[in-house]
């Protein structure tokens, strides 16, 4: 479980992070997104008492990182890859870890086994490659076997392999019921990570959401084509919906050629009768839901306007359900 | 096309250089080092004002002229180490030899701008301690301070130049070592801890080895003898001048060549 | 707490720069054995006129030159290493009390400086009396207590120095400052105090780190005499500046973002 309430971190002038309030339940993977100096980073630090808060407050299991006796037991963190000191073997780097928490050895040989690094847990970690790196970080977070976890940016410098890994990893991790939050200004790999969706940007919360209703919130429409669209048209739009020609073109094959239409406002079931009704061939119908990334880009696009108003949705709501 | 290459490579050290903050911390550091002279400078006359006049014929300014130089050998040393070694740290080692692939070249370069900032900086410590402190001594006679200031000058040049021999082994051992701290530890004991260990060293053995000591080259180059120092003075002019100009470019040398065949 | 001096322990023993100064004061130690030998081929070679008039340099000169320099860099190392490479947050994530790590990370460095410290001056100490041998060297042949107090002293200096360092690391977080500018005050100091004018010149430099050692327990056999502070005084006064140092840099460790 990680609460954040009202987390305010200001550099200087600079705000980071502003009057942030999120929650991350066990059992799920939970996606952190925002673009790049979102506050994601600043967010993490300051739950894993790095940082100190401005104001407000970053809590997990309730209670104060920095409190907490051993905490790699209770919450496993992996930050930055880099942040290693290369002359130390990677069996001696969890070795430390796990002295310091109170780890029995064996966890690191295990966790070494677990993320593929035991043929060169001796090897001194200057020599390993980015995503080597980032194996023995995502290791050092499982060696106290935590119930929450942190990734900032876990995929970053891996192989298709090793992507495909760690989504899987997070999933099993999830699974087991523990807390997982993942960071990343990904959200094509969020979509097929992630459960539920904090998106910040510029320090704030944009929304706080799962994975299935922000797709559905965006974009919502039906791919329709047809060798007459004109008529169609006319129809869908008499009955209130909105059409637009959708990229594609006709095919210029010889054959006839069709239209592609992408129409709002009427599901598919409507559109199949009417256009039946009037006798107009329909060749193909699909729900189309905008892509997650779409999505994203909507939500946290530098257009004011459009920020301001996906913002105040959640955020009335989270507050409506605090107050009520 | 060649020489347009090295150009370039200096104007892009020369901007590496200055676009950084240590080396104003470092140059700040050296300025320092003369203040503490000037500083040091109005206490040793206001001594001298209370001494008797058998005392003051013992009471020496020279020591005092000639420590700044020395401290600065110590700061611009640092500031040939961190040319390099912060490289090697962040990787950024990687990017500089992309940008410049003749090793030998990039070195020459960043030799060139660091030993001319270091040659500035030391020579404006060295020679701003005479001028200095015969300034805020003002009309006391000491005894070491007979000649005149054109007099003086050149010895004092010669000497304004071995910070920047400093600044240069200093980069030649983060070539080398491509370790800040191990550089600087280095450096430090080329500096200052080897000619007290060779000061320590039994006679003979203690002139003959300090008299090649980098410290100890100015003043022979100057033909003066070693009294009151902890070096030797067994070598004619010619030959310490030889010897430290070897100082500046062998250790180079050998890092080019290093360089060069090893793996960035 | 337990758990913070193992695992910073065991990170000290998994690195190599450490191996680095220990070899280097493993090798000074060689040094003064080599050093006490020439010693005593030198002797030989004397008259007994030229023997009553030489003073030879204690064995283990040579080490209280240099255990300075590596209780320096052990010192800077323990906490600026972990800047240079965004490492301290990881150790903070997995000792969050900030106070207990920043002790113990002080402890292991202190007390590893001065265990090397204190093995390598007895080695070095004795290894010299053994080979100069009966030779009536007087700074090779002093009374054991004398002498024991002496190289203890010594190494208690340099832990402390390392300690001192570690504060002051805390404070600037660059290995390149924090070693520069110790040794400078190690070095430079000293020769500006030595310009000052008499009696100024002894007592400001009675006040140095490296003067206090010597206060407290001097060498024997040495002319001895260097410095003006009585010895309880010294070594108060060597607590009080790695108390004021390690303070400011667990302030500066505590308080700031990581």
């Amino acid at each position: 479980m990680i609460e954040v309430r009202e987390l305010t971190k200001r550099y200087g002038a600079t705000t980071a992070v502003d009057r942030l309030s999120f929650a991350v339940r066990p059992g799920t993977v939970t996606g952190f997104l925002g673009p790049n100096g979102a506050g994601k980073s600043t967010t993490m630090r300051v739950l894993l008492g790095l940082d100190a808060a401005t104001s407000g407050e970053a809590l997990v299991n309730g209670g104060r990182y920095a409190a907490l006796r051993r905490p790699m037991r209770e919450v496993g963190a992996l930050l930055d890859a880099g942040a290693v000191h290369g002359g130390r073997r990677a069996f001696d780097h969890l070795g430390w870890l796990a002295r310091g928490n109170g780890i029995p050895a064996r966890r690191v040989t295990e966790v070494l086994e677990q993320v593929g690094l035991a043929g060169v847990a001796r090897k001194r970690v200057a020599g390993f490659s980015l995503g080597m790196r980032q194996r023995l970080g995502i290791a050092a977070a499982l060696l106290g076997d935590p119930g929450v976890l942190m990734f900032d940016e876990p995929v970053n410098g891996l192989d298709p392999d090793g992507v495909r890994w760690i989504r899987e990893l997070m999933r099993a991790l999830a699974a087991e019921g523990r807390t997982v939050l993942i960071s990343s200004h990904l959200m094509s790999e969020m979509e097929l990570t992630a459960d539920r969706l904090i998106v910040i940007g510029r320090g704030r919360l944009i929304a706080d959401t799962s994975v299935r209703e922000l797709a559905q919130r965006f974009g919502r429409g039906v791919l329709v084509r047809t060798p007459r669209p004109a008529e169609l048209t006319e129809v869908l739009e008499a009955a209130g919906g909105s059409v637009e020609p959708a990229p594609g073109g006709p095919a210029t094959d010889g054959r006839l050629a069709d239209g592609r239409l992408a129409v709002g406002g009427l599901d598919v079931e409507a559109i199949g009768d009417m256009a039946a009704a009037k006798g107009i061939p329909l060749h193909e119908v699909t729900p189309h839901s905008a892509s997650l990334e779409e999505a994203y880009m909507a939500l946290t696009s530098g257009n004011a306007e459009f920020t301001a108003d996906a913002k105040t949705q959640p955020t009335t709501e989270a507050t409506a359900r605090r107050t009520s | 096309m060649n020489g347009r290459g090295a150009a370039d490579a200096v104007a892009a050290e020369w901007w590496k250089l200055r676009s950084v903050r240590s080396t104003y911390w470092v140059l700040t550091a050296t300025a320092l080092t003369l203040g503490l002279v000037l500083l040091l400078g109005v206490q040793v006359a206001r001594a001298w004002d209370g001494l008797s006049a058998a005392d003051r014929t013992k009471f020496e300014l020279r020591p005092l002229q000639e420590i700044g130089g020395w401290a600065a050998g110590l700061c611009v040393g640092v500031l040939g180490v961190l040319a390099i070694t912060p490289e090697y740290r962040t990787g950024m080692i990687r990017t500089t030899f992309t940008a410049v692939p003749r090793r030998g070249v990039l070195l020459a370069a960043k030799a060139a701008v660091v030993g001319t900032v270091a040659l500035v900086a030391g020579e404006a410590v060295t020679v701003g301690s005479l001028v200095g402190t015969r300034l805020v001594v003002g009309d006391r006679r000491f005894a070491d301070q007979g000649a005149s200031l054109a007099h003086e000058l050149p010895g004092f040049a010669v000497a304004g130049a071995t910070p920047a021999v400093y600044a240069l082994i200093g980069l030649a051992l983060g070539a080398l070592l491509r370790s800040t701290a191990g550089s600087i530890v280095s450096l430090v004991f080329a500096w200052h801890v080897l000619p007290l260990l060779v000061y320590h060293l039994p006679g003979p053995w203690n002139e003959r080895v300090g008299s090649v000591m980098i410290g100890g080259l100015p003043a022979q180059i100057a033909g003066r003898d070693a009294e009151n120092s902890i070096y030797g003075d067994l070598l004619p002019p010619g030959a310490a001048a030889a010897l430290l100009a070897a100082y500046a470019i062998v250790p180079l040398g050998f890092a080019a060549a290093v360089l060069r065949r090893r793996d960035a | 707490m337990i758990d913070a001096f193992a695992a910073e322990w065991y990170k000290l023993r998994t690195i190599r720069s450490t191996a680095a100064v220990f070899g280097a004061v493993g090798v000074f130690m060689l040094l003064c054995v080599l050093y006490s030998w020439y010693v005593g081929h030198y002797w030989d070679g004397l008259s007994a006129a030229e023997r009553s008039r030489t003073e030879a340099s204690p064995p283990d000169q040579l080490l209280a030159v240099t255990l300075p320099v590596c209780a320096v860099v052990l010192g800077a190392l323990t906490l600026t290493s972990e800047y240079a490479t965004g490492m301290h947050r990881t150790s903070l994530t997995a000792l969050p009390r900030r106070l207990t790590l920043f002790t113990a990370k002080a402890g292991v460095a202190g007390g590893a400086m001065l265990a090397a410290a204190l093995a390598s001056l007895a080695a070095g100490f004795l290894g010299g009396k053994a080979v100069v041998g009966d030779r009536a060297l007087p700074t090779f042949h002093g009374p054991a207590g004398a002498t024991a107090a002496h190289l203890l002293w010594v190494g208690l200096a340099a832990a402390a120095l390392t300690l001192i360092t570690y504060g002051v690391g805390a404070v600037l977080r660059s290995t390149a400052a924090t070693i520069t500018s110790m040794l400078g005050l190690l070095i430079v100091v000293p020769v500006l105090t030595r310009l000052l004018p008499s009696p100024w010149d002894d007592r400001a430099w009675s006040l140095l780190p490296e003067a206090l050692p010597g206060q407290i327990a001097a060498a024997p056999g040495t002319s001895g005499g260097e410095g003006v502070l009585p010895a309880p005084v010294a070594a108060v006064l060597m607590a009080v500046y790695v108390a004021i140092a390690l303070a400011v840099g667990a302030f500066s460790f505590v308080r700031r973002d990581a």
